[in-house]
């Protein structure tokens, strides 16, 4: 009896050794996974790892950072109509922002104003407001006289200065969640570039964008610009490995 | 400022630093006069509406409001958040502190001392200036630097309301009144 006892716990200390050597390889391959997977890096769950060349392939000599494809979204403090310190989020919230840098003296944004006063619709899903410059450069008196009491209007010139507007009429898309801007550019009102505010704005929302993750688009983004960079354009021959008869 | 976080908001003896998500308005509502910053006669703008935003009685004195909602606040707003709380969603917070008169001091309403903090349980439907579904309110009088105020505070969700008090109490902690 106490033999059996004792070979049974022989072969129980040997199972427990296996076992354990199992689950030490299994750790293994799981950590070297992880660490193919670029989730060594100390990076936030959001950045992309770190781009690399596959083995004999030159590393290009242009830096992946500095997407400057997409200038960054400042938010905007200044003073309303109504005499109101004013703060207005465009970073970090869920909606789009239509930013309208317009001025009360500068005939191109004539057909803005008119626009704004027929109750112009702002594309769903984002806020319209409008900067103009402050009070030193501006016409507080004439602005109240255009822009109809409903519209958020803040006077700025920092915000004017933060996204480098280089005249008026000039409007900006900025994309909340990303911090982004996603459009820019001017026109002569509303409706002549509301269709390309419209098309940003529901590009942004569209199921085939939404569901792909920030950090893969940016990292497809990277990838084309290297490559056309390169030299190297859609359907170029070296993207594509050796033909099964080449190789025979 | 391109960051999301640290505005800080400051005026009229009243400063916040907003944290990320969060905006505000700080303002003296204009009364018996057009606003400061317009030419002092009202006129029509381009909507035929009067460039005027003068509102109460003549002889009536103005104190300082400040606004802060993690929404987009809209241009036109009461001065308890009417126009802007209908446009709230179940995660949004709506608050207001509004200063009223030294006549005020030491009366009974405002005698308890300084900012409150809250706690979930008072937040109640029956709280809101106008009821909307869904929404709880709280209102508190106090005195804070020798400053007469009203809190007034709107959730979007009372069935969310451990995790908005939370939100409510973060902000209220970055509130400065000054004397």
């Amino acid at each position: 009896m106490t033999a059996l006892v004792v070979i049974e716990t022989v072969i129980l200390a040997v199972l427990c050794v296996l076992v354990a050597g199992l689950l030490r390889g299994y750790a293994a391959v799981l950590r070297r996974l992880h660490e193919l997977d670029g989730g060594a890096l100390p990076a936030t769950a959001d950045a992309p790892p770190p781009f690399r060349t596959a083995p004999a392939v030159v590393e290009p000599a242009q830096r992946i950072e500095g997407r400057d494809e997409w200038a960054e979204a400042h938010d905007i403090e200044g003073i309303t109509l109504r005499g109101e310190i004013a703060s207005v989020r465009t970073v970090g919230v869920e909606h789009d922002t239509v930013l309208a840098f317009l001025s009360s003296s500068c005939e191109g944004c004539a057909g803005f104003w008119h626009e704004l006063a027929e109750d112009w619709g702002v594309p769903d899903g984002s806020r319209l407001v409008v900067v103009a410059r402050g009070s030193e450069q501006e016409s507080p008196s004439v602005l109240s006289q255009l822009c109809p009491p409903q519209v958020d209007l803040v006077m700025s010139s920092q915000a004017w200065t933060d996204y480098a507007v280089p005249g008026s009429p000039y409007l900006v898309v900025t994309d909340g969640r990303t911090g982004r801007v996603k459009g820019e550019g001017s026109g002569s009102s509303f409706s002549q570039v509301g269709g390309l505010i419209r098309q940003s704005i529901e590009d942004g929302k569209h199921p085939a964008l939404a569901r792909k993750p920030d950090a893969d688009r940016r990292r497809e983004r990277d990838i084309d610009r290297i490559l056309l960079g390169a030299g190297i354009g859609p359907n170029d021959p070296s993207l594509y490995g050796p033909s099964e008869e080449e190789h025979r | 400022m391109s960051t999301s976080t640290g505005q800080r908001l400051a005026g009229h003896g009243l400063a916040v630093v907003l944290p990320a998500r969060w905006e505000g308005r700080l303002y003296r509502r204009t009364v018996g006069a057009v606003a400061p910053l317009a030419t002092g006669r009202a006129m029509p703008n381009a909507a035929g509406r009067t460039a005027t935003n003068a509102t109460g009685w003549a002889g009536e004195v103005s104190h300082p409001i400040l606004h802060l909602a993690n929404f987009a606040l809209p241009a036109v707003r009461g001065d308890y958040g009417t126009g802007a709380v209908e446009r709230m969603a179940p995660e949004h917070i709506f608050v207001a502190l509004l200063e009223f008169g030294p006549d005020c001091l030491g009366t009974a309403l405002y005698a308890p001392a300084g900012l409150p903090r809250l706690q979930a349980g008072q937040f109640n439907p029956n709280g809101l200036q106008r009821r909307v579904a869904g929404q709880a309110g709280f209102q508190h009088f106090f005195t804070e630097a020798n400053r007469p105020f009203c809190l007034y505070v709107v959730i979007g969700s009372h069935q969310q309301a451990v995790p908005l008090t939370r939100q409510v109490n973060q902000i209220l902690d970055r509130i400065e009144v000054g004397r």
